[in-house]
């Protein structure tokens, strides 16, 4: 008699059916279609993989994690999630599904932008849709991308017209609440040629447990368009956060993306960019400030396909009690992608004997004129500052303090909004008073 | 005793060869430092009002340019500006014991001039300087009440003003031979 023996992919997804798609215009069901296709062939990512080498999924793997419907949030539950003075175009998400009591979009045809939920754009705006969904996460080797495209309840659309930009920011925020709760928001980001856009998306928990959070990214880049995202991790303790962001950009475009993982118990972040044209410059940015237990794992991939395009890279780590960081870079420089720019620069600080990082560089080159280059810093304080500090009448937390300021500050300066920023210090500051 | 208490005590250390510490604005460090120090000793802490005031009274007497304040802490000064950094931040925090670790290395005559004319400014009969240094020319600026010479951790002799050019002229071998005697 032959036995059965459910593999942990299986019974992840058996955790997922119940949620029906087939409402959705045909084109956008077989993008889902061929993402369950891809996943029935993937192993649940496990320490033996790699890629995962340092990030150990069991927790996710071992749990019963199912979609839930949308809870009612009382707007008045919202305000903690908003940001001060930033006055911005707010797109509110439950668990992955759309709020639009909570939720400020932007419908007009005729005007120079659109900012809704996708699943309204998969519907009223199909010609703008379709030619992108989907298109940057195609790879069949990806777990949580593949599940996302499978499984994803709603997400933020932004589309920007040739030469126009946004008249106010966009911030979307994801809100998790309920116990066992998996999320798979997805955002879709176009910005056609010469167009700018500035987004903030947040990610916060209400009430949960424990939640699993599987959100992605796809953006599009147009010719010469300018296209920056704020991306704010900041759920309770127990919940896992996988983040894919995708992007393509087109020649003279520009991409950037700041990342800032505040608060989880395990994140892990893919960037993927492709300069598939000439003149592009991307911008890959990370602060990370971890204290407690989590861990939170950074990996970037910014592949230059044609040339004369600059990439630079700084994540900068500082990391206290038994949290632990990772980093792993790669860049490809594809043969004919001459006159490169590559520039990736990971910094990390260690506060306690528990604290670890981890550091790994992958350059792949294979053209011959490039500059390319890569550097570490793995340490502690610079004893002689914090002395020189000290020595002014600087009491020793508050030195730290004041070293760890302009230390994350550098990569910090890349918020342009100010009260994204001020924002920002507020939550790092925050996370860390408490544990000095 | 720790540092930051040795600094509320009124103890300051003006450094040979003072460090940088990129990311931080020196206002924002001389503003944390003096207000540290006030609440050590009980005092208030400095309204921005008053310490912009207090700033750009100590600006003007040591000659630091408004420029290098916005800066941060010593990133990018030449000799001189590092130098004038330190007699600023003395002027700021105001201490009972001033002590200057080789004021005068690496500095040209005009930086001397400032750096000593702030001392000077400084000095009153609440509080005392320790200058270290091994040459005449700052005390031709800062001159001083007495002169020790140390050798290997001892003061192994004393005097006025006028020791100190004996010493400029004849060298130091001849205090260390009558020791030997």
């Amino acid at each position: 008699m032959a036995t059965l023996t459910l593999t942990d992919t299986d019974r992840f997804l058996i955790n997922q059916e119940g949620q029906d798609f087939s409402h959705e215009a045909k084109t956008f069901i077989k993008i889902r279609e061929l993402a369950l296709k891809n996943l029935k062939n993937l192993d649940f990512p496990t320490p033996k993989m790699e890629a995962w080498k340092y990030t150990n999924l069991r927790g996710v793997a071992k749990q019963e994690f199912r979609p839930q419907s949308a809870i009612n949030v009382v707007c008045s539950r919202l305000k903690s999630h908003l940001i001060p003075n930033l006055d911005a175009y707010v797109l509110v998400f439950v668990n992955g599904f759309f709020a639009p009591e909570l939720s400020k979009v932007k419908e007009d045809k005729d005007g120079d932008f659109i900012v809704t939920n996708l699943n309204k754009a998969k519907s009223s705006f199909i010609k703008l849709v379709e030619p992108h969904l989907g298109f940057l996460t195609r790879d069949k080797d990806q777990f949580f991308a593949n599940l996302n495209a499978a499984f994803s309840q709603d997400g933020a659309f932004v589309y920007v017209k040739a030469g126009k930009q946004l008249d106010k920011p966009v911030h979307v925020i994801n809100l998790i609440d309920g116990d066992l709760v998996v999320a798979y928001p997805r955002n879709l980001i176009i910005a056609e040629q010469n167009a700018e856009a500035n987004i903030i998306v947040s990610h916060e928990t209400l009430d949960t447990a424990v939640a699993l959070n599987n959100t992605v990214n796809e953006v599009f880049v147009g010719e010469g368009a300018h296209v920056h995202i704020d991306k704010i991790q900041n759920e309770n303790t127990n919940t896992y956060h996988i983040g894919g962001d995708y992007a393509e950009q087109a020649k003279d475009s520009t991409f950037t993306i700041n990342t800032i993982p505040v608060n989880g118990k395990l994140i892990r972040n893919n960037v993927n960019i492709l300069l598939d044209g000439e003149g592009c410059t991307a911008n890959l940015n990370g602060a990370v400030c971890l204290n407690g237990d989590i861990h939170v794992d950074n990996q970037t991939y910014v592949d230059h396909a044609k040339p004369n395009c600059e990439s630079h890279e700084l994540y900068k780590c500082v990391v206290n009690d038994s949290a632990s960081s990772i980093f792993n870079g790669k860049i490809f420089v594809n043969k004919i992608a001459q006159k490169t720019n590559a520039f990736q620069s990971n910094a990390n600080i260690l506060l306690s004997d528990n604290a670890k990082a981890y550091s790994k560089p992958q350059l792949e080159i294979y053209a011959d004129d490039v500059k390319c280059s890569h550097g570490c810093t793995i340490g502690q304080f610079d004893e002689e500052a914090l002395f020189y500090l000290r020595a002014r009448g600087i009491r020793e937390a508050t030195a730290k303090k004041v070293l760890l300021d302009a230390f994350i500050g550098e990569v910090l300066d890349n918020i342009k909004i100010e009260a994204v920023r001020t924002h920002v210090d507020g939550l790092i500051a925050k996370n860390f008073d408490s544990k000095k | 005793m720790k540092p930051e208490d040795r600094a509320g005590e009124g103890v300051f250390l003006a450094f040979q060869y003072p460090v940088e510490i990129p990311g931080v604005s020196n206002i924002n460090f001389i503003k944390t430092a003096v207000n540290e120090v006030r609440e050590y000793k009980g005092q208030p802490v400095l309204e921005t009002k008053e310490f912009v005031k207090l700033l750009k009274d100590k600006q003007t007497l040591v000659g630091l340019s408004g420029k290098l304040a916005n800066r941060s802490v010593n990133e990018g000064f030449s000799g001189g500006e590092k130098k004038r950094n330190e007699i600023f931040q003395m002027a700021m925090l105001n201490p009972k014991l001033g002590i200057l670790d080789e004021t005068d290395s690496g500095l040209d005559i005009d930086a001397l001039r400032v750096v000593a004319n702030g001392v000077n400014e400084l000095k009153s009969k609440e509080n005392a300087f320790v200058v270290i240094t091994h040459y005449q020319r700052l005390l031709d600026y800062i001159v001083p009440d007495f002169v020790h010479v140390l050798y290997d951790g001892k003061i192994v002799k004393t005097g006025t003003k006028e020791l100190a050019l004996e010493l400029e002229e004849k060298g130091y071998d001849w205090i260390i031979d009558a020791l030997k005697k």
